[in-house]
């Protein structure tokens, strides 16, 4: 019986994920050479087993989904867990966040990358600061990179702040 | 035994050294802030410091993730007194009473009890280590590759099938976490699997961009779209935290008895320390002479629990150090962080770097002290930590946790991956995965695989010895029997009672 719910589609779309990254994990396995030496068995055996056991746990969760929905299920509504509905704007910041530090971080330079990162994130989770959350950013992306860069030395891009760091004597 | 004591004063030599002495203070207190930290487990600090194993010197670093481990357990209790929202999932059982005592103005003693019991359970725990550990190495050193083997799937099939609400979804992200410790050159005949050409790929997933990506990145973007619309009631800390006569009487016995449970479930592999905590709780219910006051806020109902999972971290490192076999998420990020400096715990490990494992195991008795300094004096500290709004804290994790994974390779790759382990940590979380199995899997699948072909090279190709091994055998049937029992009572139980319908 086809799963109704919604979240009961989710399950279903998850099963079949597991089974398809199985199958995927099998055609490489089997494209794998043998090679085994003393031991019989080569870099191909292991792969085999891991793929044909996602394939096992997918068929296992779709078999779930088919007779009544997972066991021991999250529940579905959010007031149940203790939480509110989906807010997916939070979700979107955080992940505009991550995506403008990986943006910014070559050529801007890890501050800058940083302090992006920080109010869009703090953004996200419903702060209304903007100017405040970006300059609590700038300071945290300045201490770490001077304590990783002169402390560490660990190399971080400076990005614009290289020759303003590098006329400041730091 | 006069070997031990003597190992062990040369690790307290080695623990205090003023470096050493001060990578602990700073792995305690760190881990006390991550503990009281919402949102900041022991296994995510520990994997976002492990890129700094470069610049460290082995001991002083393992030291500090020690540090680390156990003060996170120190720290939880705050949280979950003052804020009632579990600081770690091993303080769960204590926000069912220590909440309550605090919303009734018994805060203090309800800290005091939490942080005088870990101690307690914290040093017992720490004797217990360096008295057992010696045993183990004695009958591991007998052990050959198919009896690690074993030990492995073992590990494997409790962490994934046993543990957890469903027993499908453990065992599934255990072989995700198997799949991606395939990802890279096989050490063995240098045949490149599953890197599909790409340079960043070719030399494995590292463990710390996993971690990350599924704790940090996933649970950020949970918190965001479930819980950062809502308002945390923090109690204040108000009264004394001395315990009364009263309270030392009741906690003690709870403290005691909680060692009893805590450690041996932190040596087998359990996860970690849910589970004794709850049962150390349950216990406690069902012995106290005030029933009554258990759900409006018993002093035994946190006592015990707390030292429960203290007892427990101690005990992970049982296995962990003399087999090298992880037990739960953060033992395993510790195995990675062993691996980073090329050493194997295990049995020779306390032969070849004795200083290392016994400073290490010294260390802890210093910082089990350092602990309760930090934790009872300074309590007041860790609560105004506890008052740094959401926002700022969770984009101060983010900022430290991408630093943590680009720092490994100065490359975007891993940022990308990075954020891809994310939404694969969000979706792991609303529909009810667990993350440990995923990072075991993928520290202890490629040891395990290594072990299996080694175990078929010197047996020249026959399978049998995994069966003809006496401890081989043991294990494994241990294992079959661990998955297939209950099974079998479900299947039969629902046959019976479609039967009576």
């Amino acid at each position: 019986m086809l799963p109704s719910s919604r979240g009961g589609r989710v399950e279903l779309i998850l099963s079949l994920g597991v089974l398809a990254l199985g199958v995927f994990a099998t055609v490489i396995a089997f494209r794998l050479p043998e090679g085994g030496g003393y031991a019989r068995i080569g870099p191909n055996f292991m792969p085999k087993v891991v793929s044909a056991g996602l394939i096992w746990l997918g068929i296992w969760l779709l078999a779930e989904v088919f007779t009544g929905g997972w066991r021991e299920r999250v529940p579905d509504d959010p007031a149940e867990r203790g939480e509110h509905p989906f807010n997916g704007a939070a979700f979107a910041w955080v992940t505009a966040g991550l995506l403008a530090q990986m943006a910014l971080i070559q050529h801007a330079g890890f501050v800058i990358a940083a302090t992006a990162l920080y109010a869009l994130v703090a953004r996200g989770f419903g702060s209304p600061r903007w100017a405040r959350d970006a300059a609590i950013g700038f300071a945290l992306g300045v201490v770490v990179y001077l304590f990783f860069v002169r402390f560490l030395n660990v190399n971080l891009p400076s990005g614009w702040f290289g020759p303003l760091l590098g006329t400041a004597g730091l | 035994m006069s070997e031990t004591i003597s190992a062990l004063l040369h690790g307290f030599s080695v623990a205090l050294a003023p470096m050493n002495l001060l990578w602990g203070f700073v792995g305690v207190t760190l881990g006390t802030a991550i503990g009281v930290l919402p949102g900041v487990g022991p296994a995510l600090t520990v994997a976002m410091l492990l890129p700094l194993t470069v610049k460290l010197d082995p001991t002083g670093a393992l030291i500090m993730f020690a540090g680390i481990y156990y003060g996170a357990m120190y720290g939880g209790s705050t949280t979950t007194i003052l804020l009632n929202t579990p600081g770690e999932s091993a303080s769960i059982a204590t926000a069912l009473e220590g909440n309550k005592m605090a919303k009734r103005g018994r805060a203090g003693p309800a800290l005091a009890t939490s942080a005088i019991g870990s101690f307690v359970a914290g040093t017992l725990a720490t004797i217990l280590l360096t008295l057992l550990a010696p045993l183990i190495v004695e009958v591991a050193l007998k052990f050959g590759p198919a009896e690690y083997f074993a030990l492995m799937v073992f590990a494997f099939v409790t962490v994934a099938a046993v543990l957890g609400s469903s027993t499908v979804r453990g065992l599934t992200m255990l072989f995700v976490g198997l799949l991606l410790g395939l990802v890279g050159i096989d050490d063995q005949t240098g045949q490149m699997r599953f890197a599909f050409g790409v340079p960043e790929l070719m030399d494995g997933i590292d463990v710390v961009v996993l971690a990350v990506g599924l704790f940090a990145v996933g649970e950020s973007l949970y918190v965001a779209a479930y819980q950062s619309r809502q308002r945390d009631e923090l109690e204040t800390m108000s009264g004394s935290l001395w315990m009364s006569r009263e309270d030392w009487k009741r906690s003690w016995p709870a403290w005691l008895r909680a060692t009893a449970i805590g450690f041996p479930f932190g040596t087998i592999p359990a996860g970690g320390a849910e589970i004794p905590t709850f049962l150390s709780y349950a216990l406690e219910k069902k012995l106290t002479k005030h029933p009554e006051e258990f759900g409006h806020g018993a002093i035994e109902g946190v006592a015990g629990p707390e030292a429960a999972n203290n007892a427990s971290s101690a005990g992970v490192l049982v296995p962990l150090l003399t087999l090298g076999i992880p037990t739960s998420a953060t033992a395993a990020i510790l195995l990675a962080a062993f691996q980073n400096y090329g050493i194997q715990p295990g049995p020779l490990l306390f032969q070849t770097q004795g200083a290392l494992v016994w400073g290490l195991i010294a260390s802890m008795y210093i910082g089990n002290v350092l602990l309760l300094i930090l934790n009872l004096p300074l309590i007041g500290l860790w609560v105004k930590v506890l008052m740094i709004p959401r926002p700022l804290l969770y984009a101060g994790i983010l900022v430290f946790a991408t630093l943590g994974a680009f720092s490994l390779h100065q490359s975007v790759v891993d940022l990308a991956t990075l954020y891809v382990f994310g939404l694969l940590g969000f979706l792991m979380r609303r529909w009810g995965f667990p993350v440990a199995p995923a990072v075991i899997g993928l520290i202890l699948g490629p040891l395990a695989e290594s072990q299996f072909r080694r175990a078929l090279a010197i047996s020249q190709g026959d399978p049998s010895v995994f069966i003809t091994h006496p401890i081989s055998a043991a294990l494994l049937t241990l294992t079959a029997a661990l998955v297939l029992v209950p099974w079998i009572v479900r299947v039969v139980r629902e046959r019976r009672s479609r039967a009576l319908a």
